[in-house]
């Protein structure tokens, strides 16, 4: 359901999930996020599997998933949200801007945010998931 | 210092570990993907970690080494002995600035050191090994083993005591040395040497040649030294650690603990209303005592429940133990194999932090003492690399840690003369002392032989060092040996450090400790409020009447009360329900001491309950108050 307040869109609060190894990183995203969006639901998962276990148990609207994690890369694991649900807004993260990477997160339906993440960057990638979800609605 | 930081430090330190692992691992198997995607991981990972806490410089480092290790990893760039040992000296880098951040509290100002250590990385490495060449790494330098062997025979046939035909040696010597080097692509170094060479003959100095060549073995550590190697003693004093990981089932345990207690404190609430209503007496009682007994149970379930937690795996010491080995097998030009078992095994945090010491310094000694060098070790038909190994196990209430190396042994010989020379047994005693008896002489004070003090066993530290660190962590230890087989080190220790509380007193001019479980007060008595009651004698504290007992006279010194003075030291205990007042010369201090049972010769001493370590070296007497006033 979506309210619209004075022309803007999004007063939805959406549960977001962070998935990287490094806990250092996922407090680094978590403050991000708290100063773009303070009021939504944050989850967080160091691994494929457990964001997996995550994803279907608190059915999470949106994802940032890092790209350098032993086992299953921020890649294969954004391809496996997308398939678990197409409608999910996926960012791989990385400090890696090669083109390699950029191709294939476009491959798989995903955004690419470069880390170190900035209000901005997440801001803009966020506007753009909470259109996406709102028009599935 | 922020949350930030905290969650930096502990995290940086992780992945230097893990890279430290797999560095060490590639080192012996150069061509494990897994090994080296880990690495680069692990350098990726710390980089990012130092940019979310805005460490500039050392992002800018970290940067240097996962762009070399990013070529490593897609094939452009092999992995040499020398890459690797500056891939440790940046590690080494990233620990020194760990410890400031711990120490300061904030990150260390940049001098601009980094730039120079970030272009050592940057573009090939002269001492690229030529393609298509075997990836052999030895320990030190970076030639190929037949190259290796080659050179150091060149070094043999100059050391040749035979004057005749010097100058032929010579010329033969530098052309194979010559040969070696432009086989193996160093022409640096090839037109380095012909020039010392040719200093050399015309010197007639064969030292200088032999010099010469052993500066190739260390011609690619020079590249490396721009970073400060960690010196072993540094390894060793890794600040103790402020957080640990626990288990969640430890903390359920301590949580469910909690929540027992709950139900003994509402028990003892409804007992404090029977009180107060004037409930039957003997209703109550058997509440108190039920609840009592309860609660009893309680403080020990909880006890031990804390203790575990407080409970490490040794591998937090033994992890270091791998790269302390290379470093130091590399320095001292031996080959070292290491094997390690039960780093799992569980021992208290404070026997874990303290223990890395002594078992550094025992393995420093079967590296720098113990193990031969290959040709030594070839001559006695032994393997050219020696082992040590090191394993531990829990056994009942302690844990057992046992160092042993394949080396030289000990010579049991040389011990018996040392001892006599230094007087520290009486002749007689020694002749009667069996060899394995000897050798734990070496634990006694004052044993340190001159050949121990080398810079690298320490600063004349030795094996009583050793003993007295694990004496005060309330453990053992013992050595074994076999000359020409090799040495034994067994060290037992306590599973948990049970740390006591007692209050310190003087009586009889000795301090003793007793247990603050048992100590009410100390008071100052004059001697105008003693009262002598037939033999004895008792004072009033607070409408209680108090007998008075000379601990001086209890503990076998002379009787030191009533002596005429003004006034005397008292302190208050409580033993089975009786209160005692114990006159005391001085009251001491309260202290936490880790008891040690009695054990060995004064195992069944009545009154006493065991014995501490003080700061001072001495022993402090713990009193079994029950027992002694029996």
């Amino acid at each position: 359901m979506v309210r619209y307040v004075g022309g803007r869109v999004g007063l939805m609060t959406y549960k977001i999930l962070v998935v990287d190894d490094s806990r250092l990183a996922r407090m680094a995203v978590a403050k991000v996020l708290n100063a773009v969006q303070p009021e939504w639901t944050r989850f967080e998962a160091s691994n494929a599997d457990e964001a997996l276990i995550m994803a279907k148990s608190k059915s999470t609207d949106i994802a940032l998933v890092d790209f350098n994690m032993p086992g299953r890369d921020g890649l294969t694991l954004a391809a496996e949200l997308r398939e678990l649900n197409p409608s999910m807004p996926v960012a791989v993260v990385s400090a890696n801007h090669q083109e390699e990477v950029l191709r294939r997160a476009r491959e798989v339906g995903a955004a690419f945010l470069m880390k170190p993440l900035t209000q901005e960057a997440l801001s803009d990638f966020l506007a753009d998931a909470q259109k996406r979800l709102a028009r599935r609605q | 210092m922020n949350e930030f930081l905290e969650a930096f430090l502990q995290e940086a330190r992780e992945l230097v570990e893990q890279a430290s692992g797999d560095l060490l691992a590639l080192e012996q198997r150069p061509d494990d993907k897994g090994r080296i995607d880990s690495a680069f991981r692990a350098f990726h990972t710390l980089k990012g970690s130092a940019g979310i806490v805005e460490f500039h410089a050392m992002a800018r480092l970290l940067h240097a080494v996962e762009d070399v290790l990013g070529r490593v990893r897609s094939g452009a760039e092999p992995i040499t002995a020398a890459l690797i040992t500056r891939c440790f000296g940046c590690l080494d880098q990233v620990l020194t600035w760990l410890r400031y951040i711990e120490e300061h509290g904030k990150l260390p100002d940049d001098d601009g050191s980094v730039g120079r250590l970030a272009a050592a990385f940057a573009g090939t490495p002269k001492d690229a090994r030529r393609p298509g060449a075997t990836p052999n790494l030895d320990m030190a330098g970076d030639f190929p083993q037949p190259a290796r062997e080659l050179l150091k025979t060149q070094i043999v046939l100059l050391g040749s005591e035979e004057r005749s035909g010097a100058a032929g040696r010579f010329a033969s010597v530098a052309t194979v040395v010559l040969n070696v080097l432009r086989a193996c692509g160093r022409t640096d170094q090839a037109a380095e040497f012909e020039r010392k060479y040719l200093a050399c003959v015309r010197d007639r100095d064969s030292r200088g040649l032999i010099d010469a060549i052993e500066a190739l073995f260390h011609a690619n550590e020079q590249t490396a030294s721009t970073f400060e190697p960690r010196t072993v003693e540094s390894i060793a004093q890794e600040p103790s650690a402020r957080t640990l990981r626990v288990d969640v089932e430890r903390i359920d345990a301590l949580v469910k603990l909690a929540g027992e207690m709950t139900v003994v404190r509402n028990a003892f609430a409804h007992a404090v209303n029977l009180a107060q209503n004037g409930g039957a007496s003997d209703t109550l009682a058997a509440l108190l005592k039920s609840q009592h007994a309860a609660l009893d149970r309680l403080v020990d379930d909880l006890q031990l429940s804390a203790l575990n937690m407080r409970v490490l795996p040794l591998r937090h010491v033994f992890q270091r133990f791998p790269r302390l080995v290379r470093d130091l097998a590399e320095q001292l030009g031996k080959s070292v194999r290491l094997i390690m078992e039960g780093d799992d095994t569980e021992a208290d945090k404070t026997v874990v932090e303290n223990l890395a010491e002594p078992l550094i310094h025992v393995i420093r000694n079967a590296i720098d003492h113990g193990i031969e060098t290959q040709e030594q070790r070839a001559r006695s038909g032994k393997v050219p690399a020696g082992t040590i190994r090191i394993a531990a196990q829990r056994e009942g209430d302690n844990v057992i840690i046992v160092i042993s190396d394949d080396g030289a042994g000990i010579d049991t010989a040389r011990i018996r003369a040392i001892a006599a020379e230094r007087e520290l047994l009486p002749p007689d005693a020694l002749q009667a002392m069996s060899d394995e008896e000897v050798t734990n002489i070496v634990f006694m004070p004052g044993f340190s032989t001159a050949k121990e003090i080398t810079g690298l066993s320490g600063r004349g530290v030795g094996m009583d060092a050793v003993g007295s660190a694990v004496e005060r962590l309330g453990g053992r230890v013992s050595i074994q040996s076999g000359l020409g087989r090799g040495t034994s080190v067994r060290f037992s220790l306590p599973f948990s450090v049970m740390v006591s509380q007692v209050m310190t007193a003087t009586a009889a001019g000795q301090e003793f400790g007793v247990p603050l479980e048992n100590v009410l007060e100390s008071v100052r008595v004059p001697a105008a409020s003693v009262v002598a009651i037939g033999e004895a004698y008792a004072f009033v504290l607070r409408d209680a009447t108090i007998p008075l007992i000379d601990l001086a006279q209890i503990v076998g010194g002379e009787k030191s009360f009533p002596a005429g003075r003004p006034n005397y030291d008292v302190m208050v205990v409580e033993i089975d329900g009786q209160l005692v007042g114990l006159v005391v010369e001085h009251l001491g201090e309260r202290m936490d001491v880790m008891l040690k049972p009695l054990d060995g010769l004064i195992a069944g001493t009545p009154g006493v309950a065991g014995t501490t370590l003080v700061a001072d070296g001495k022993v402090l007497l713990v009193l079994d108050l029950p027992e002694l006033l029996q």
